[in-house]
């Protein structure tokens, strides 16, 4: 192709200007900016691209601003020999006018659409639309590196060169090979569609036959299994009926052994039942013969008993005496010894009284004569002299007195309190000794209805005269309590007696009396000193002679020791009330009031008693050895009878014992003797005897029979059959479990081999290795397509790099020819797929495109075109190349340089070049140099 | 009794059967027409007089076959109007799970049809007896036919023998089970211990010798098989001591096994004629074997024939073991494709490898001729 004149009317900022260019060589179309270079590119593009009713905003864009006017483009071109004039006009008054001058100078016209489409088409027919696109440099698009592979004009230029025929239908197949390839395979090679799909389809398939060849295995199994479970069943079976018929021939055998064993069982039980019949009459025989014994010896020790218990008793009673005579003997010891010590007090007092007399009689001597005042301390030393205690003596009485409390109570406890009560009209007598009715004495009679309460400690006898006569006696410790409660009255008494009082008050009264007379005395005394300054015997002689109640005119009495004893004998045992000292202090008294006495007279009263003194001495120390003497009686006497209740005691526990067990003996014949009467009255003695003898008979005969029967189950063997018998059985039930479980397994396989019946498991298997079968033929059948396919993919893929990189030989020749006018001689290229250079080499210097320096790389670009024109130059599809405006980025040595290879490149083709610089161009050869004009 | 007697001898039902090479409609068809066969036993029992009809064992081609096989087994039974002894053979063995013992199949059963399940003598009819030896495992021990008649004694009645299994004399010597015993299975026939011997396991109709005859399955199950499809009509007459055996079709369907030899154009419509010419299309299946080699054009007409001619015939299969046609792509085809470039060079080391004796580069270089011409 090529453009000979473009004229624009109403485009842009052009209101109308044509534009002339030459058909070859270079050429260089100068304007300044906004002066419609560029436009005449667009103008050219468009006119063959839209329709003169086309809408594009492409068509509004070109369209003046402001001026209701339509954009109008007229090119005039050349296919080869044929030109074309076309004009086209949008918006406004809308035209499309085509004039085409064939060859053979014929013309021919066409308007409206049909000239739009008959120009497209004849575009198309000899314009490739690649290289055009290659060719055609716009403004700023000069650094794009040209990638000229599609371009079917280079391709025919490069295969016409390297004399490789044209491969016209390429494309196609190729496409269609793509095509197929991608039906199967992805662009990684991996399986797609409805091949991996069925790829798929095999292996579920195969999954479910696999799971169903192994059910049918299992079916296999499970088959073989019954048949051997079966095998092994029948085998049992028959073991299990050999030994079931073992059992019968056992159980027959048993049949007979047990007719024998039950006679034996029957005897067994007859001789056991007679065995225990005699065993029973044995035992009556026995206890007859025990019972007559029993008797016999019950008797024998009941006799025994009987005389032992009166011999016992006997003793007893004599004890008693015994108890009761020594007890007597220690009374009358006691009695003497009380006596005795009475002797003893009154001799000592006589001797005292003597004593005082002989001092009375040597006071009397020195008595002068003293007046009143010594009347008055004669007289209250008299009363003082009357009065033989002292606060101690009053103590040693409390004491005394609580002692004889003491032992009462303790009689009173340890005594039989016998209550007598008379009821009716009969009299009532009572008697005894050692008995404290708590009044002064026994009552010997209870009047109607009185009564008596009575401590017992001796013996006490109740009389109802012609009716009873009961006797109680105190045994045990009462005669001890009775002893120690006379002793502390004796104590009492005695100390009573010392101090010259009837009783405990009276002492106190005396006290308080003797403290009175010592302070009258004091009193006197003083007054006496101060008469007397010295001592004065009428003191004591007073004194003297009161003690000694001597009354000064009167005879003196002998003092007579027995007779002195006291008066009033106390009751036996009870507390006697003593009435000595108020005999003596009626003496004292009355010594006291008598007048003052003579001393004359008391001298003679007194003289003479020196020699009674050692008489009275001598008596007192015999009284003593007397009382010793009976002391030791009654010590003696209270061990006798103490020895003696203890023996009593004894005594009569032993003849109790002996009592209770006569009388135990007796009940015991008694009874025993009951029993064998009872027996007898059953049975004889005899009768028993025979009835035995008959039992052990009827024993012997059964046990003769007994063994006989024994001896023939013997003979048979009878006992073991059993055994046999329950072993056999036990075998056989063992075998029939085993049996059982065979069966149950048997069932249990057959069940499950009915029920893979019952699925149709083979059916199943079948229907599933068909499926996979059928999925594995369409696999297959896909298989071979996609392994077709492949193979034609891989090899036509290979071989059409191989010719794509014979193309790129004369290209890059022709790149690296051009650029060593350039860049000198060791400038080379590479060329990638697309036929774009990719590195550029200098000086040994490989470098990539994109690491080029700007103004390199515009360079480059320049050059491939250049190269890509010239080689297409020769055929009818070359194209025009034009630049908009290019190399900016050139220094002025490239500048020389690349305007030499732009000059001459119009040699080959037209080249159009279209700029605001001419400077950058002034070195292009033989360029036509279009100026426009505003 | 001394009048003659005419049976059905027919054996290897198989029902239930599966075969590969049928799709799930051609399937569905054979299964069918096994069924039709036995129905058509029952008209052939009518028309010949027939007093019953045995089975001579595989009746069904597994004991797990589903439940619809059996019902339809019973229906096609009952369509037979005279008894049905049927023998368990090694597909369908009276083993423990056994179908014949199945509810399924006694719930079921025609009351005319006995199953023998054991070795004890069946009367069929007066004076007629029918012992046999049914399979108790897929695994015998020994002879599977000698339990059938070595206890018998020759007694004048007449019995038929039913037996399942190979002759030594035609398995080869291959089979992995015991073989039947054949000369004292004649000894027995010769005893007259039994009037007829009817064998099933082979497909094929054999004849062994008068009274021992395998009568082959009623319908077709391999293209190898011979005169499948056939029931035997056997007339024993005992007052003459003389039999007659008649097989009479019952099957419809077809097995072929073809080997063509390809080189040419001619050799190709030989085939064609050859697939034209064969009834009952839909009712055949084909087995095709082919050697040689054929230019591309005419490979494509070949695999488009066969194509064609799966949808008209049951089915037809290439026979992979003996399937060697090659492509032979010469240099006037690729000329016609008016390729160039690396068309041309692509094409042509695919041929070159072909001819190498890579047979993968066969089909590529069919599949790019394919394309080329399309494209062009």
């Amino acid at each position: 192709m090529r453009l000979h004149e473009l004229t624009l009317r109403n485009f842009r900022g052009v209101k109308d200007r044509t534009v002339a260019l030459p058909a070859d060589g270079t050429t260089v179309v100068i304007g300044d900016n906004e002066i419609g270079k560029s436009s005449l590119v667009e103008a050219f593009a468009l006119v063959f691209e839209l329709p003169d009713d086309s809408k594009s905003t492409r068509i509004r864009d070109i369209q003046p601003v402001g001026q209701d006017v339509g954009p109008e483009v007229i090119a005039e071109v050349s296919f080869g020999e044929t030109r074309l004039r076309y004009l086209k006009r949008w918006l406004k008054n809308r035209t499309t006018e085509l004039s085409v001058t064939g060859p053979n100078g014929r013309k021919k016209d066409w308007t409206g659409r049909e000239a739009h489409n008959e120009a497209e088409r004849l575009f198309a027919e000899h314009v490739d639309p690649v290289l055009w696109q290659t060719l055609m440099v716009n403004q700023g698009q000069s650094l794009v590196q040209p990638a000229p592979a599609d371009a079917e004009p280079l391709i025919a230029a490069v295969n016409a060169e390297s004399g490789t025929p044209v491969d016209g239908a390429s494309m196609p197949l190729v496409l269609a090979v793509e095509q197929e390839y991608l039906r199967y395979w992805t662009k990684g090679g991996k399986p797609t569609g409805e091949y991996a799909r069925s790829a798929q389809a095999v292996a579920a398939a195969q999954e479910l036959a696999t799971r169903a060849a192994k059910a049918m295995e299992e079916v296999a199994a499970d088959v073989r299994k019954a048949e051997r479970l079966a095998d092994e069943l029948d085998d049992l079976s028959v073991r299990l009926a050999d030994h079931l018929r073992e059992v019968e021939v056992l159980r027959e055998r048993k049949r007979t052994t047990d007719e024998i064993l039950l006679r034996r069982d029957s005897a067994r039980d007859r001789a056991e039942l007679a065995r225990a019949k005699l065993d029973n009459h044995t035992r009556t025989r026995r206890e007859r013969e025990r019972l007559t014994a029993e008797v016999e010896r019950l008797t024998e020790a009941e006799a025994e008993l009987a005389t032992l218990r009166a011999e016992t008793e006997t003793v007893a009673r004599k004890a008693a005496d015994a108890v009761r005579e020594a007890e007597a003997v220690l009374a009358d010891a006691v009695e003497l010894k009380d006596q005795r010590r009475e002797s003893v007090h009154e001799a000592e007092q006589l001797l005292s009284e003597l004593t005082d007399r002989s001092e009375l009689e040597r006071l009397l001597g020195q008595q002068t004569e003293l007046a009143d005042v010594r009347a008055r301390i004669a007289t209250a030393t008299s009363v003082l002299d009357g009065i033989r205690l002292d606060d101690d003596t009053v103590v040693a009485l409390e004491d005394a007195r609580a002692r004889v409390v003491e032992a009462r109570a303790a009689l009173a406890a340890g005594v039989p309190e016998i209550d007598v009560r008379r009821l009716g009209a009969a009299a009532v007598e009572l008697s005894g000794s050692g008995i404290d009715a708590g009044v002064p004495a026994l009552p010997e009679q209870l009047g109607e209805g009185g009564s008596a309460q009575l401590l017992v400690s001796g013996e006490l006898t109740v009389t109802v005269p012609g009716q009873l006569e009961l006797t109680v006696r105190a045994g045990g410790e009462a005669a001890t309590l009775r002893a120690a409660l006379e002793e502390a009255v004796r104590r009492e008494r005695d100390l009573l007696g010392r101090a010259g009082v009837r009783d405990l008050a009276d002492a106190r009264e005396m006290l308080r009396r003797s403290d009175t007379a010592s302070a009258e005395l004091q009193e006197a005394r003083r007054t006496e000193k101060s008469l007397t300054a010295g001592g004065d015997p009428g003191e004591r002689i007073a004194l003297l002679s009161a003690r000694l109640g001597i009354v000064p005119g009167a005879p003196e009495e002998e003092p007579e020791p027995e007779e002195a004893a006291p008066a009033a004998k106390p009751v036996e045992g009870v507390p006697g009330q003593m009435s000595l000292f108020e005999g003596l202090f009626d003496d004292l008294d009355e010594a006291i009031d008598e007048p003052e006495v003579d001393p004359a007279e008391l001298l003679a009263a007194v003289a003479g008693d020196g020699a009674r003194v050692e008489a009275a001495q001598q008596a007192l120390e015999d009284a003593r050895a007397e009382l010793a003497l009976a002391e030791r009686l009654v010590a003696d006497a209270s061990f006798t009878a103490t020895q003696a209740r203890k023996a009593a005691d004894a005594d009569r526990a032993e003849a109790a014992q002996i009592r209770a067990r006569s009388e135990l003996a007796a009940e015991r014949l008694a009874a025993a003797t009951d029993a064998l009467e009872a027996a007898r009255a059953e049975m004889s003695d005899e009768a028993a005897e025979a009835t035995e003898a008959e039992a052990l008979t009827e024993v012997e005969a059964l046990l003769e029979e007994l063994t006989a029967v024994q001896e023939q189950a013997d003979a048979v063997g009878a006992d073991e059959v059993a055994g046999l018998l329950d072993d056999a059985l036990a075998v056989a039930a063992r075998l029939q479990t085993e049996r059982d479980t065979l069966r149950d397994s048997l069932r249990t396989t057959e069940g499950r081999l009915e029920q893979s019946g019952r699925d149709g498991l083979a059916t199943r298997l079948d229907t599933a290795e068909l499926e996979l079968a059928s999925v594995r033929d369409v696999w297959e059948a896909l298989n071979r397509r996609a392994e077709a396919a492949f193979r034609v993919h891989e090899t036509l893929g290979r071989h059409r790099a191989e010719a794509q990189s014979r193309y790129s030989d004369p290209l890059q020749s022709r790149i690296e020819a051009l650029g060593r006018g350039v860049y000198g001689p060791s400038f080379k290229v590479t060329l990638d797929e697309d036929l774009a250079v990719s590195e550029r080499e200098l000086d040994g210097v490989r470098l990539s495109v994109d690491a080029l320096s700007t103004g390199a790389r515009e360079q480059l670009a320049i050059i491939t075109r250049l190269a890509i024109s010239h080689l297409v130059s020769t055929g009818e599809g070359s194209v025009p190349v034009i630049f908009d405006d290019a190399l900016g980025w050139s220094d002025k040595g490239r500048l020389r340089d690349m305007g030499a290879l732009l000059g001459r490149a119009g040699d080959h083709g037209q080249v159009i070049i279209l700029t605001c610089m001419p400077e950058r161009y002034e070195y292009v050869p033989r360029a036509t140099f279009i100026r426009l004009e505003a | 009794m001394n009048d003659s007697i005419t049976f059905l001898h027919s054996s290897d039902w198989q029902l239930g059967m599966m075969r590969r090479f049928l799709g799930p409609d051609g399937q569905a068809r054979f299964a069918q027409a096994r069924l039709d066969a036995i129905v058509r036993i029952g008209e052939v029992a009518k028309t010949t007089g027939a007093a019953f009809v045995v089975v001579t064992g595989d009746v069904f081609e597994h004991n797990q076959v589903e439940r619809q096989t059996i019902l339809r087994a019973c229906e096609a039974l009952k369509r037979i109007e005279v008894p049905v002894i049927l023998l368990p053979g090694n597909h369908d063995a009276l083993e423990p799970g056994s179908l014949w013992t199945s509810a399924q199949w006694t719930g079921h059963a025609p009351d005319h049809v006995t199953v023998l399940t054991g070795t004890e003598p069946f009367e069929v009819l007066p004076g007629v007896e029918i012992v046999g030896a049914p399979w108790r495992s897929r695994r015998p021990v020994s002879d599977p036919a000698a339990p059938g008649y070595e206890e018998l004694a020759a007694d004048g009645k007449t019995r038929i023998l039913l037996a399942h299994g190979q002759l030594a004399s035609l398995s080869g010597g291959l089979s992995d089970v015991p073989t039947i015993n054949q000369a004292a299975l004649e000894a027995a026939v010769a005893e007259g211990k039994v009037r007829y011997v009817g064998l099933g396991d082979r497909h094929s109709m054999i004849r062994v010798t008068d009274r021992i005859w395998y009568s082959g399955t009623q319908e077709v199950t391999a293209p190898e098989e011979l005169e499948p499809g056939n029931v035997l009509a056997v007339t024993l007459d005992p007052a003459n001591d003389t039999i007659a055996v008649e097989p009479i079709r019952v099957g419809a369907w077809h097995m072929v096994e073809h080997h063509a030899e390809l080189d040419d154009e001619d050799s190709l419509t030989a085939l064609e004629d050859w697939f034209a010419e064969l009834p009952d299309k839909e009712r055949t299946y084909v087995r095709l074997a082919a050697r040689g080699s054929l230019p591309l054009p005419l490979l494509s007409r070949l695999d488009a024939m066969i194509d064609a001619q799966g949808e008209v015939f049951a089915s037809v299969e290439r026979w992979v073991k003996f399937w060697t046609v090659q492509p032979a792509p010469d240099a006037g085809d690729l000329d016609m494709l008016q390729l160039s470039g690396p068309a041309r060079a692509a094409m042509e080391e695919l041929r070159q490898a072909l001819a190498g004796g890579d047979e993968s580069a066969g089909a590529a270089l069919t599949l790019m001729h394919r394309l080329a011409r399309d494209a062009g």
